[in-house]
């Protein structure tokens, strides 16, 4: 038992996940009883995973911006922005909606530019200037077509944002949860060669095993439940939807830079000390001019989800959503004074504020009500933050 | 590009007699205050020079600009006679120069192994991090300093001063320093771990390294250095064999500005 214990002390098993997961389930499970079964039917938990996609996505990047010791009021104002203008190149100036993308990537690209280079090279702290941009980029989203709404038909383009042809079929998911697997299963293997090749301690087989198995049954149960989904009007059940597809290769993506590359590494440098970062010599500067162009890319990937699923652009779009975005990242573990925090933690933030959310919607809570509880969930996550990194010893 | 952009530099075989670092009359102004007022210092392989004063005397900031943290204003640096142009950390350090600072330059959201690498990491031909290529070098380094030292894969932040200040040295070890800047690097410790970066400076010495040694402790300074000089108010006072001179003499410089009767300077080391 005893050499069990250490066993798993070593394998670094990152508790705070575990937990959070744990929580997910619970919400889940006791929102099922209380709906009587409507909770965790295939069609609720389809519209959750699609709802949650722009939060979930904007998040993930969020979270290396906090990392990084700055901050972002202005995504819910900039996306809002960026997707009237796509809506209004392909609606009123008929772009073509590839053409009209490029276009709202590079006007978001100019407007992260012109914020990260205040951040960067003027010390602006990005709090006001983001701040400003939460005004003036909703400011933006209106002039661009004089606050009028701007509908989309394009059939492909709307599929991006889910909905009712927006799965990509059973044959399709079953194949991208058996890539995904054998990625998990060969990576994890690769690991274990490598470690061996360079003396480096390894885990024994079967914790790896177990580590493998959990996100690969958990990958197989959602792909199960997306095709158990079937729109009683249609020939075949739906599928995974495209957002939640675009949602995970975006965290995948984020994942992979954060783990990976030296960019991720000298985010969390800078946030974990400024000084000693530029000491060691990493370009501070550029490294923050290339998170901005990041989150410009990803602001302009959820601005297209957004307004496919509105099937619109409007002014309105993305409102307050810097609120969810932050919160989602603080409920996913990711410390507001820099240094720490997790893609997948964000992943799970975003799942458990909109379970909440959709769970009380089902149970007939009123909107002040739940408002009251979205923002004590916030509190509670804070609360424990700060509680769990006393207990590990990693107080801020 | 690839990998070996970071494997240490070979060292060249040591010659003792030819001057390692010349710094010349080095100045640099903050506002208008002058923080390093025209200051010449030389290192020579293998010697440990100890650079004294009080606070906002300029040691720190003279060492700073060796290091690239700081441009320098005016004044040049030689490097084993040649000149060089040092504007930011990685220039100080692609010539080999190490800076150890008295805050530690950690990460402390990172580990030990991550720290050791910081800027420059190990890349596989992908371009991505080699972390166990990594891991292995580290573990090497680590155990050469100390052997108790294996829970390298957490914060640093929870590691004791001691084994922080094993982190910081590594990253002049591992990259085969010829320079190395030692800013109070015992302020923190315990007398066991003290005890180990005097071993780790004498066996430095050995190799040929140049040391410049910030420090307070006059224990310090007269057990390990051969030469001191001692600022004030950004002025250089004077440059003396550790050996010539006693610690009141020192004091008095430190604390008076005034270099003490009857004790000739040198720019050399006792050899």
């Amino acid at each position: 038992m005893n050499m069990d214990w250490q066993t798993l002390k070593r394998a670094q098993i990152d508790w705070r996940m575990v937990l959070m997961s744990t929580v997910l389930v619970v919400i889940a499970v006791v929102f099922n009883v209380l709906s009587e079964g409507i909770f965790l039917s295939p069609e609720n938990l389809y519209n959750i995973a699609q709802q949650t996609a722009v939060v979930g996505i904007l998040a993930t990047v969020m979270v290396l911006i906090i990392v990084a010791r700055h901050i972002d009021l202005s995504v819910g104002s900039v996306m809002g922005f960026v997707g009237v203008l796509i809506a209004f190149l392909i609606y009123t100036a008929n772009w073509s909606w590839q053409a009209a993308c490029l276009m709202g990537l590079a006007a978001a690209i100019a407007v992260s530019m012109y914020q990260g280079a205040l951040t960067a090279f003027v010390g602006v702290p990005s709090f006001v200037v983001t701040l400003g941009g939460l005004m003036s980029f909703r400011g933006a989203a209106y002039l661009v077509a004089d606050g009028k709404t701007q509908p989309l038909a394009d059939p492909f383009f709307l599929k991006l944002g889910g909905g009712y042809n927006g799965g990509i079929g059973t044959t399709a998911s079953w194949i991208l949860a058996a890539l995904l697997c054998c990625g998990l299963l060969l990576a994890m293997l690769n690991k274990r060669r490598a470690k061996k090749i360079y003396g480096v301690p390894t885990n024994p087989a079967w914790v790896d095993l177990v580590l493998v198995l959990i996100p690969v049954a958990i990958v197989l149960a959602f792909v199960a439940t997306m095709n158990a989904y079937h729109i009683p009007n249609k020939d075949a059940p739906q599928g995974v939807p495209i957002p939640v597809l675009i949602w995970g290769a975006v965290a995948l993506v984020i994942s992979f830079l954060v783990h990976r590359t030296r960019f991720g590494r000298y985010i969390f440098a800078i946030g974990g000390n400024p000084d000693a970062a530029a000491l060691v010599g990493i370009p501070v500067r550029r490294v923050t001019m290339l998170l901005f162009l990041l989150l410009a890319v990803l602001i302009t990937i959820a601005a297209i989800v957004a307004i496919s699923r509105l099937n619109a652009g409007t002014n309105s779009l993305g409102n307050n959503l810097e609120l969810l975005v932050i919160a989602a990242t603080v409920i996913g573990g990711t410390a507001l004074a820099g240094g720490s925090g997790t893609i997948i933690g964000s992943v799970l933030g975003a799942l458990i504020m909109q379970c909440i959310d959709s769970g009380m919607l089902l149970l007939d809570v009123s909107i002040g009500t739940r408002y009251i509880i979205i923002g004590q969930v916030l509190i509670a996550a804070v609360v424990f933050d700060v509680a769990y990194r006393k207990w590990t010893g990693d107080a801020l | 590009m690839n990998a070996t952009d970071n494997t240490p530099h070979s060292k060249p075989a040591i010659d003792t007699s030819r001057c390692l670092v010349e710094l010349r009359n080095i100045r640099k102004a903050f506002g208008g205050v002058l923080a390093v007022d025209e200051v010449s210092l030389n290192l020579y392989p293998g010697e440990v020079v100890a650079v004294l004063g009080h606070n906002g005397a300029g040691k720190s900031t003279l060492m700073k600009m060796l290091a690239g943290a700081y441009p320098i204003d005016s004044g040049e640096v030689l490097l084993s006679g040649e000149k060089v142009q040092i504007r930011s950390p990685s220039d100080a350090q692609n010539l080999g120069i190490e800076s150890i600072y008295q805050t530690l330059a950690l990460a402390d959201n990172l580990d030990a192994v991550a720290n050791l690498f910081l800027g420059r990491e190990l890349l596989t031909r992908w371009r991505t991090l080699d972390d166990h290529r990594m891991d292995a070098d580290a573990r090497k380094v680590f155990q050469r300093l100390n052997k108790n030292f294996t829970n390298i894969r957490i914060p640093v932040r929870r590691l004791s001063g001691g084994q922080r200040q094993v982190v910081a040295i590594s990253r002049a070890i591992y990259f085969n320093a010829r320079i190395l800047i030692m800013d109070e690097p015992t302020a923190a410790l315990g007398p066991e771990e003290t005890a180990m970066v005097g071993n780790l400076i004498q066996q430095l010495k050995a190799e040929g390294v140049g040391i410049f040694l910030i420090s307070h402790d006059m224990h310090d300074v007269f057990a390990l250095s051969d030469r001191l000089a001692v600022m004030k108010n950004g002025k250089r006072i004077g440059t003396y064999r550790t050996q010539d001179v006693t610690e009141d003499e020192v004091l008095g410089m430190i604390i008076a500005g005034k270099a003490p009767a009857g004790k000739t300077q040198t720019e050399r080391p006792a050899r």
